[in-house]
């Protein structure tokens, strides 16, 4: 599916908005499911729709096209730990803060949310946008895929390099060179 | 640091740490190496740090280039209405009618020398009191940070005699922008959106009303100075 025309979509044209809805959809979803899924599993699609409602509000101020995923997918994000923030709080009582990213299954922390803010929910949502969509540029493959594939997915050094065809020597390479990269982006200061 | 073992020996042995994959030889072998070099303890904090970090934003990339999953059907007409309500109904495009061409050029003549007369006439009469400026903010994510204050403060320096309206939901911050003041008197409303990083303002009179939306560049005092000079242009 093609990016949307950004014009069309400022002015208010249905047809336009009707393609940047489908081309959009999987991405608010899968934020909101990503965030949603172990907790709240029953706003997941509530979310979603939210997430591109807000997005209408926000289209004047796009400056371009590849703007929209990284921004639909920052305002999912913020909406959802809003959502879980509230109804943490609600369940355990204010004033407590804890991260409300899906635990990783690891045996031990197993749907036990660690009691800590995550560094990426105090970022307004275009500035998370732009990192995002900085990212995404900037890990080259198979850099990111190769973070997914240790950090998210469990995989020794061994399984990665025989998954990806590389020598089990360059994916401790490839998985500094990414987390430089992520370093680089995601740690500097707010207001640069 | 051990001089058998190099940069790459480390960072291998902390990634497996972080990941949980090491041998009770390799845990406290890097244990022992943590504990003697400081510099090396540092070194593996900042990679659980950035480890964190990648944690949570891989799977929001892996989410921005997601395929999968339709749109369900019932939800494009409330959208689209949601489209409709916030930019309107884009222009028709059409051929004008010569005569209506015409007639359009005469009103557009009169209303330019009703123009002139007016500003002619405009320094003779009192200068009329500002539009009655309403402020809001809105927070979705929360004072993460404890600025909610101070920009508060900001907020009312600007417009001293507006109380600031605290919103931590679209909802409610919906129905305060649709509720406008009745009489002929140039409303403004202000909206602080702070996830955003922007500045609303929604002017109304009579049964006109015109948006235009600040992006904070620099900070907010100065956006908030820019959206007031945009206020006082409209009503003169």
């Amino acid at each position: 599916m093609n990016p949307p025309d950004l014009h069309a979509l400022q002015r208010g044209d249905e047809a336009a908005w009707d393609a940047a809805f489908g081309w959009l959809w999987p991405t608010v979803f899968a934020v909101a499911q990503l965030k949603l899924q172990p907790f709240l599993p029953d706003e997941v699609e509530d979310m979603a729709i939210e997430a591109l409602e807000q997005l209408v509000d926000k289209v004047r101020s796009v400056k371009s096209v590849e703007e929209l995923k990284p921004l639909a997918a920052s305002i999912a994000h913020h909406r959802a730990v809003s959502l879980l923030r509230e109804r943490f709080a609600q369940k355990r009582g204010a004033g407590k803060t804890e991260s409300l990213d899906v635990p990783v299954d690891d045996g031990e922390t197993k749907y036990e949310p660690a009691w800590e803010d995550s560094p990426l929910d105090s970022l307004a949502e275009k500035e998370l946008a732009a990192r995002l969509q900085t990212s995404l540029a900037e890990l080259k493959p198979p850099q990111g895929e190769i973070l997914s594939d240790f950090f998210l997915h469990g995989l020794r050094y061994e399984e990665i390099a025989k998954k990806r065809g590389v020598a089990v020597g360059s994916v401790g390479v490839y998985l500094k060179r990414g987390l430089e990269a992520i370093r680089k982006i995601w740690s500097r200061d707010e207001n640069n | 640091m051990n001089p058998m073992m190099n940069d790459e020996q480390f960072f291998d042995l902390a990634m497996k740490a972080i990941a949980r994959q090491t041998t009770d030889a390799e845990r406290s072998e890097l244990d022992a190496l943590l504990a003697s070099q400081p510099e090396l303890r540092q070194e593996f904090e900042r990679l659980a740090a950035d480890a964190r970090v990648a944690k949570i934003a891989l799977p929001l990339m892996d989410a921005m280039e997601a395929t999968a999953g339709e749109l369900p059907a019932y939800v494009r007409g409330r959208l689209q209405t949601k489209v409709r309500q916030t930019l309107g109904r884009p222009a028709a495009k059409q051929e004008l009618n010569p005569s209506l061409a015409w007639g359009w050029r005469w009103v557009l003549g009169l209303a330019a020398a009703t123009a002139v007369i007016v500003l002619v006439a405009l320094p003779t009469f009192r200068a009329p009191s500002g539009p009655v400026v309403q402020v809001a903010m809105l927070d979705t994510v929360g004072a993460v940070r404890g600025a909610e204050t101070n920009e508060t403060k900001i907020l009312t320096q600007q417009w001293k005699n507006s109380t600031v309206q605290s919103f931590d939901q679209t909802g409610p911050l919906e129905n305060w922008e649709t509720n406008w003041p009745t009489g002929g008197k140039m409303t403004a409303k202000v909206i602080y959106d702070r996830a955003a990083g922007e500045v609303r303002v929604l002017l109304h009179k009579g049964n006109k009303s015109q948006q235009k939306t600040f992006v904070i560049e620099q900070d907010l005092a100065t956006t908030l100075q820019r959206a007031s000079d945009f206020i006082r242009a409209q009503a003169e």
